[in-house]
């Protein structure tokens, strides 16, 4: 009967290889468990270097950040790795780099993000770090103290070194105002310097814990031994104290307005135009994908070539679609020399205007087809690639279809598809935020044609 | 409620089946059914069929699979021929045989199923049926041990009669190709006039040529689902594609076409000063880390071309000539003066043979004139302070140290990942965590063809007293050429270096990447399988003796950004 199963299983395999094969681009089979306390376990072999990808997601993020103490999630996913378990903040770090491996914790909007990238024969001590400092992290009041006054100062730091870094600071907080995906993900000079260690730990109570956990590990072991090893390690985990908090989508902003963050003496400006786009879950994605690959999206993009290509204005154009749970912004973001400040957010309003009326044309459509399937594989090679893409997968409550569909949808996508998604998703350059860092003396009176303009200097220690 | 003879009859209707032979003949019609799917499918994929062809050949063997068992209970193979079992005098059966022939069909077609699948794998060359070159090979290397890399046997390289180096690291891991094309010509190559110009190049090569207008280049890359990138050294340009392997001979057309044929359109050189004005602004001008390290180069090196900055003094920018740049293209991008770096979805031989089709003709020129000055030894140490608004200052300390080629790189970089690489590193723990006079420390080695630097820099807290975070910084630095290092960190240090080299070679872009590095500094990629080897033998002795060597203050050279209100103490 065993020799039946297995060849019954064999052509099942075999007719599927040939679908994946069809399609172009899928997802390596993966294995999913739920444990008692609601982590869930992503798991998935691949054995061409000795090495595993790990990426653990706990739901939450600086969305949960309580109300004038933003910056918690960001702070927390640094002091996570400062002491855990039985390692004090030097012998963490030591153990980790000992054995060559990487280790960052870092925080996002709706999550707290762990990395780790190891060789295999090290899986049982990365394993035991990521549990410790999820779930016995030491958040040590000297280790805080240190970590927040230096998030502060590293603030202060960016704000004198490259100015656009911070454009999507300001751009969120102006543009979603009181909404969550308002606030900054590493908090700002003032909410940071109001957090206390105490408030902290409450925070990792409330909300760190095992029904928020997506644990997802690519590489090269042994299924079976690494499903006992990842169940023993975070098994025993407590869930969060208090429910995910549930959010509602921001509302899309009517008229244009601007935001202009004085730096005076710098010789360019930076700006970003957007407004509330869609969701990472966005029916049409394959669509609005091909939209904006041909918008802002690649080399050739009609930002790129008008703006640098052909007007020689900047050194880069572009725009991005923020995917989150909920809707996030649709953004152009580009720089150009002070005194052409208007000639080239002008041309962004213009071509952002040609994209609505017009649409793209056919040639346009199938050359990003190409290009968007042709850059895909590389995005999922190595083991941490793919940890990272299931658990996203899971994150967002989406299927692998999503993935492996892809490509088909990307083939099926229409002229009047797109349009439909480029009318949905794209606002008019009459319903924008306009966000500009520069030298405020030069231009305060040539960008107040936009809109009604609120200035701040950018040493003032917040975002808005 | 139960139904008691439920079970018993399910299990004679089971036993019925298997005496019936009709378990035995599902299970030859499945093992013949997948042969047959096999064979159709490498016949689709070879174009010898067409792709509906093995979606209705499944059809068919699905339909087909009821009628066979009903076929087999109903019917029974006797000495007399087909009969239908009820006809069968049962002591007379011969089911039994006829089981035992029918498993041996099923061995049978097993092992020719086994045997062919095998024969896939380890012949390429089995192309019956596929006339086209194969594209999924799904051999890749194996590394059986983490320890000792090797040489792996796939990789091949080739010099054509034009003195094009080419390299190839086949990996069908995905269905992409990765290309890199190392350039020598970087800041080194230039002079007072002209600094900048390899980097501006960088940029002329996706401007047009004799035949393709500004902006075609990238056009037709991405149309068939490329993309591309370049970079600009001291030492190198060095080009990038991204591509699926469909768009092979469409990627080497357009590469072929630049190197040959490329257009230095007066209008199109005036409009791309504008972009990297821009580049520059962005990158200097408006970045106080770009600016410090822009002067604190240039100070530390008086007569060596690495003082100049990669994107160029602004006067120069604004002033190369046409002249200038089509003579410095002549020089520097001829196929004697390049390496070309593979990696991926193809075989050597298939890249041999189109390099042959599309670089042949490009001719051979004169080698670039050769680099000849040598930076004369520091004689004392070199300060400089860019005064400007900024809340947190910068402190860089750079030191003449080694050639990429030279041993002494090597054990530096690996007093470096002690010194600098993460939250466990000297620096960073005495800096950052426990005295807290700096929010973050990094190094890096400039290694180039000609000795480069040791750069150590840090961001300083508001108010921080320079001088003093300076002195505790050489004061560890030397305290390495007193001490060493502990067995410990080396142990670290090694694996961090080991598990990089993993890391780097998992994708096929750093592949192309570490091949083509290895291959132009060093004079052979084969040294890039020999580092773990290499790292494992360097002792803390050797370690020690370079940091004695290096962190000399007469070889140093400071630089600081500060404030012009600056003041040690202040803001804290």
């Amino acid at each position: 009967m065993n020799v039946v199963r297995a060849f019954c299983l064999a052509i099942v395999l075999f007719v599927l290889a040939t679908g994946a094969r069809a399609a172009g681009v899928s997802l390596p089979a993966h294995e999913r468990l739920e444990l008692a306390n609601g982590a869930v376990l992503l798991l998935s072999e691949k054995h061409d270097v000795p090495m595993i990808g790990l990426e653990a997601i706990v739901r939450g993020g600086a969305v949960s950040d309580p109300e004038g103490l933003g910056g918690m999630a960001g702070l927390l996913a640094e002091l996570l790795q400062h002491g855990a378990g039985k390692r004090n903040s030097k012998a963490f770090a030591e153990a980790s780099a000992a054995v060559g491996g990487e280790l960052s914790v870092s925080a996002g909007l709706e999550a707290i993000y762990v990395s780790a990238d190891f060789m295999a024969r090290d899986a049982e001590l990365m394993i035991e770090l990521v549990a410790d400092l999820l779930q016995r992290p030491t958040l040590a009041a000297d280790e805080f103290t240190k970590l927040r006054d230096r998030s502060i100062n590293l603030i202060k730091a960016a704000k004198g070194s490259n100015p656009g870094e911070l454009l999507p600071a300001y751009g969120n907080a102006f543009l979603f105002g009181k909404h969550p995906y308002g606030n900054p993900v590493a908090g700002s000079e003032t909410s940071l310097a109001n957090i206390t260690q105490e408030k902290l730990q409450q925070y990792y109570e409330e909300q760190v814990g095992s029904d928020r956990l997506i644990l997802s590990v690519v590489g090269n072991f042994n299924a079976v031994a690494m499903k006992a090893l990842l169940t023993k390690a975070f098994g025993g985990w407590r869930p969060a104290a208090i429910p995910l908090p549930s959010l509602t989508a921001a509302a899309k902003q009517t008229g244009r307005r601007v935001l202009l963050i004085d730096k005076p003496g710098v010789t360019q400006t930076y700006f970003w135009i957007g407004n509330i786009g869609v969701s990472a879950d966005y029916p049409k994605r394959a669509d609005l994908d091909l939209a904006n690959t041909v918008f802002g999206g690649r080399f050739t993009s009609m930002l790129n070539t008008e703006m640098r290509v052909k007007a020689g204005l900047t050194y880069g154009a572009g725009s991005i679609l923020q995917q989150h749970s909920q809707p996030g912004a649709v953004v152009i973001s580009s720089f150009t020399a002070t005194d052409t400040t208007v000639d080239a957010i002008d041309m962004a309003l213009k071509i952002l205007k040609r994209l609505r009326d017009s649409g793209i044309d056919e040639d346009a459509t199938e050359s990003a087809r190409n290009y968007i399937m042709g850059q895909f594989p590389p995005r999922l090679e190595t083991a941490p690639q793919l940890a990272t893409q299931f658990a996203m997968l899971e994150q967002y409550g989406l299927d692998v279809a999503y993935i492996n569909d892809y490509g088909a949808a990307l083939s099926a996508a229409t002229a009047d598809s797109i349009a439909a998604a480029i009318d949905e998703v794209y606002p008019s350059p009459e319903d924008v935020s306009l966000i500009l860092i520069g030298d405020a003396d030069l231009i305060r009176d040539d960008v107040s044609q936009y809109g009604p303009v609120t200035e701040m200097s950018i040493d003032e220690p917040r975002f808005r | 409620m139960e139904v008691p003879g439920n079970k018993i009859t399910i299990m004679s209707l089971f036993s019925e089946l298997r005496r019936r032979n009709v378990l035995k003949v599902a299970l030859l019609y499945l093992v013949a059914a997948l042969l047959i799917l096999w064979i159709i499918d490498r016949a689709v994929s070879g174009d010898v069929l067409p792709i509906w062809a093995s979606q209705f050949m499944l059809l068919l063997v699905a339909i087909g699979f009821p009628v066979a068992l009903i076929f087999a209970w109903v019917y029974e193979i006797t000495p007399q021929g087909l009969k239908k079992g009820v006809d069968v005098d049962q002591t007379q059966s011969i089911v039994y045989k006829t089981g035992q022939k029918l498993n041996a069909a099923v061995a049978v077609l097993a092992v020719l199923g086994v045997a062919a699948l095998i024969g896939e794998r380890l012949l390429p060359e089995f192309e019956l049926i596929r006339p086209e070159p194969v594209e999924e090979i799904p051999l890749r290397p194996v590394y059986d041990s983490s320890e000792a890399a090797g040489v792996p046997k796939e990789i091949s390289s080739y010099t054509m009669a034009n003195g094009l180096r080419i390299i190839v690291w086949p990996d069908h891991d995905i269905p992409n190709v990765v290309m890199y094309n190392f350039v020598r010509a970087g800041g080194r190559n230039e002079y007072p006039g002209i600094t900048g110009l390899s980097h501006f190049f960088e940029h002329m090569m996706f401007n047009g040529t004799t035949s393709r207008k500004p902006g075609e280049f990238d056009r037709a890359m991405e149309a068939v689902g490329g993309a591309n990138n370049a970079y600009t050294t001291n030492d190198l340009t060095v080009y990038q594609g991204w591509f699926p392997r469909s768009a092979l001979k469409t990627i080497l057309e357009l590469e072929a076409d630049r190197l040959q044929n490329l257009a230095i359109d007066p209008d199109v050189v005036e409009r791309e000063r504008g972009v990297v004005y821009s580049e520059r602004r962005l990158r200097v001008d408006n970045d106080n880390w770009g600016r410090l390290y822009e002067q604190v180069r240039a100070t530390a090196f008086v007569a060596h071309p690495y003082q100049f900055p990669v994107i160029g003094w602004p006067s120069d920018i604004e002033s190369w000539t046409q002249q200038d740049l089509e003579s410095y293209f002549k020089t520097y991008y001829a196929p004697n003066n390049s390496t070309m770096v593979f990696s991926g979805a193809v075989s050597p031989e298939e890249i041999f043979l189109l390099a042959e089709q599309y670089f042949a003709p490009i001719p051979r020129q004169l080698p670039p004139p050769p680099v000849r000055t040598i930076e004369p030894e520091q004689a004392g140490e070199r300060r400089l302070v860019i005064e400007k608004e900024a809340q947190t200052p910068l402190l860089h300390l750079a030191f003449h140290a080694g050639r990429a080629a030279d041993p002494e790189t090597q054990q530096m970089q690996l007093l470096l990942n002690i010194l600098t690489d993460g939250n466990s590193s000297r620096l960073h723990r005495l800096l950052v965590e426990e005295e807290q006079i700096a929010l973050s420390v990094a190094g890096v080695q400039i290694q180039g063809f000609d000795p480069g630097l040791v750069y150590i820099y840090l961001t300083l807290p508001p108010g921080a007293d320079i001088d003093a975070v300076e002195a505790r910084v050489l004061e560890e630095l030397r305290r390495v050429a007193v001490e060493g290092v502990t067995r410990a960190e080396l142990g670290k240090a090694r694996n961090i270096v080991l598990a990089d080299f993993w890391r780097e070679i998992a994708t096929i872009n750093g592949k192309a990447s570490a091949l083509g590095d290895f291959d132009v500094f060093t004079g052979s990629y084969e040294n890039l399988f020999s580092l773990p080897e290499d790292v494992k033998a360097i002792t803390s002795q050797q370690i020690q003796a370079v940091a004695a060597k290096v962190f000399q203050q007469n070889n140093m050279t400071v630089g600081v950004l500060r404030s012009p209100t600056h003041t040690p103490g202040a803001g804290k």
